[in-house]
């Protein structure tokens, strides 16, 4: 009778865990709001120039920042805040070389951002120490997208390569707020029957979305399995975030599913899916097109090196096998170090930590409880049992 | 006193009560003003199922053992923490000499959920090494004694309520 109830709250109490780990993974709030009113003083800085071209620059947010993906990164306590300077209706054609340098004159002119300013390719970093850095890319137009794409320097700074930053937040966002099918399977009933409960429960935290979460537990599984391995063979981010987005559209229009554990898995599962591979030329090609606009291929570098594929899928193998391990353990230490090395060993101790917090703060509250099959917690089944307060002895034999 | 006027609950008592939880649903012998009690706990849905075995002879206390998963191989040559006995483990759930547990309490109440608490934060000592549970240790230093003090007069207070209202078969 209680193993239903024990599978439920076992996922409850793993979505709680891997969501914590994500709070502890992101940008805080107040980090959030910081960069925001850095990167809007930034705003106010160009819009103060007499140089038109400055003037005129629109400054917003790219990337993991835009869209609530961000991870920290392990070699630095610095998160990456993605900005992109966009003028909106360039006078002349100009070079991203000739933009770029532009944007470095008038971020020099000021004292302040003078001494925090970093050249790096085709972006200017102003670096805020032990908080983040501000990657300022600048961007045009792209008269030849009908999406309302925009044209970024490339790697070399030679020529505009096609993006669409606007676009592709917009659609991840879209594909975010799709709900997926739960299945009613007597698990579910249970589940149903126990929905008091979980809800009663305010330190039981449910994944803020799936798909943002899916992207976040990749990355940073991502960051820990190339560390030892070379970074530089690692997917980069816009390929992990768009096969996730794509698979998790495909698995929640499509399937149907247990629970949210049981999507994240599918949703990993499926990603090479979304991976076109062309073989036709003799030589083996890869595309994982931007569907925001025409031309941007994020896998262009593994037609390069083929090593990166091959990386790229060995490690989402791992990711899938890792994650769906953590549904079949039945011991919070092997818990606890399944997470260590697949996350990082301070995230996943940080994240146990707060569910020891929960029992604990209950225990000095004098609301524990307990209960057959399910342990401990707040939650009053019918045969739960009060934790009276007691305090643990010891002896020296 | 009014707790001491408490009736201490026998053997049989102890022995039905802990029949009729489910927390401690297993199964035992009663012989003798003496009982034994083996059941299956576990003190989370993501940890093991622990074996317990609970002697307790009427006018004692309560001993409780953990008989299987063996802790002491999980613990891998660590000593285990807040036990009277390394091998087999027999954990120490309260104080003794103070009133967190007393012979008119029932153990099914008492001692059955302290030792799933005791496995909870066992099993996160086996990976973080550190006792998340407090508590004492004989001959710990002064400050503890102290806090110690502080329970006692905690408890004292407490009896008068709270424990009062405690329900059992008295």
């Amino acid at each position: 009778m209680y193993a239903d109830q024990r599978t439920v709250m076992k996922n409850v109490q793993l979505v709680g865990v891997l969501e914590r780990m994500c709070q502890e993974l992101e940008l805080t709030d107040i980090q959030f709001e910081l960069a925001k009113s850095r990167y809007e003083g930034v705003g106010r800085w160009f819009a103060d120039a007499e140089d038109p071209l400055i003037s005129m620059i629109a400054i917003y947010l790219q990337g993991s920042t835009a869209i609530g993906t961000t991870v920290k990164p392990i070699a630095s306590y610095e998160h990456d805040v993605d900005l992109v300077a966009h003028v909106p209706e360039p006078d002349y054609i100009i070079s991203p070389a000739a933009l770029k340098a532009a944007i470095g004159d008038r971020l020099r002119a000021n004292g302040h951002y003078a001494s925090l300013l970093e050249e790096m390719g085709r972006c200017w970093r102003l670096n805020y120490a032990n908080e983040f850095h501000l990657d300022i890319t600048p961007s045009v137009p792209n008269p030849g997208c009908y999406r309302g794409g925009e044209l970024v320097p490339d790697k070399a700074l030679r020529a505009w390569s096609a993006s669409n930053p606007k676009g592709y937040k917009v659609l991840f966002l879209e594909r975010a707020k799709l709900m997926p099918q739960i299945r009613l399977t007597k698990s579910i009933i249970a589940a149903d029957s126990m929905r008091s409960h979980v809800e009663a429960y305010p330190e039981q935290v449910g994944f803020k979305g799936i798909l943002p979460r899916t992207v976040q537990l990749s990355k940073r599984h991502r960051d820990i399995h190339f560390q030892d391995i070379d970074p530089c063979l690692a997917p980069i981010s816009v390929i992990v975030t768009t096969l996730a987005s794509k698979s998790y559209e495909f698995c929640v229009r499509n399937r149907m599913y247990d629970g949210e554990l049981d999507l994240l898995c599918d949703v990993i599962r499926n990603m090479p899916l979304f991976i076109q591979v062309d073989d036709s030329s003799g030589l083996r090609q890869w595309f994982i097109w931007n569907e925001t606009t025409d031309n941007e291929n994020f896998a262009e570098k593994w037609n390069a090196d083929p090593r990166r594929a091959r990386a790229f899928y060995s490690w989402q193998s791992r990711l899938l096998t890792d994650i769906e391990g953590l549904t079949q353990l039945e011991e919070l230490d092997v818990l606890s170090k399944r997470l260590g090395s697949a996350f990082g060993q301070a995230s996943a101790s940080r994240a146990l930590d707060g569910m020891m917090e929960t029992v604990s703060t209950a225990r000095r509250a004098g609301r524990l409880l307990a209960a057959p099959a399910l342990g401990l917690g707040v939650s009053a089944f019918p045969a739960s049992t009060a934790v009276r307060a007691n305090t643990f002895f010891g002896s020296d034999d | 006193m009014i707790l001491g006027r408490r009736r201490a609950l026998t053997a049989s008592q102890q022995f039905l009560s802990l029949q009729s939880n489910e927390l401690s649903a297993g199964c035992g012998d009663l012989h003798a003003g003496a009982l034994v009690w083996r059941c299956d706990v576990t003190p989370s849905p993501l940890s093991r199922f622990y074996r317990l075995r609970i002697e307790f002879r009427q006018g004692d206390t309560p001993a409780v053992f953990v008989e299987s998963p063996g802790l002491n191989l999980l613990a891998d040559g660590r000593r285990l923490p807040h036990v009277y006995l390394q091998y087999p483990p027999r954990l120490c759930l309260y104080l003794p000499r103070t009133f967190e547990w007393l012979p008119w309490m029932r153990i099914d109440r008492t001692i059955v959920p302290w030792a799933v608490l005791w496995l909870f934060y066992y099993e996160e000592w086996l990976a973080s090494n550190e006792w998340k549970g407090g508590g004492e240790h004989p001959h710990a230093p002064e400050v503890e004694t102290r806090s110690s003090k502080r329970l006692r007069i905690r408890t004292a207070a407490m009896r008068s309520n709270e424990l009062l209202e405690a329900d059992g078969l008295v």
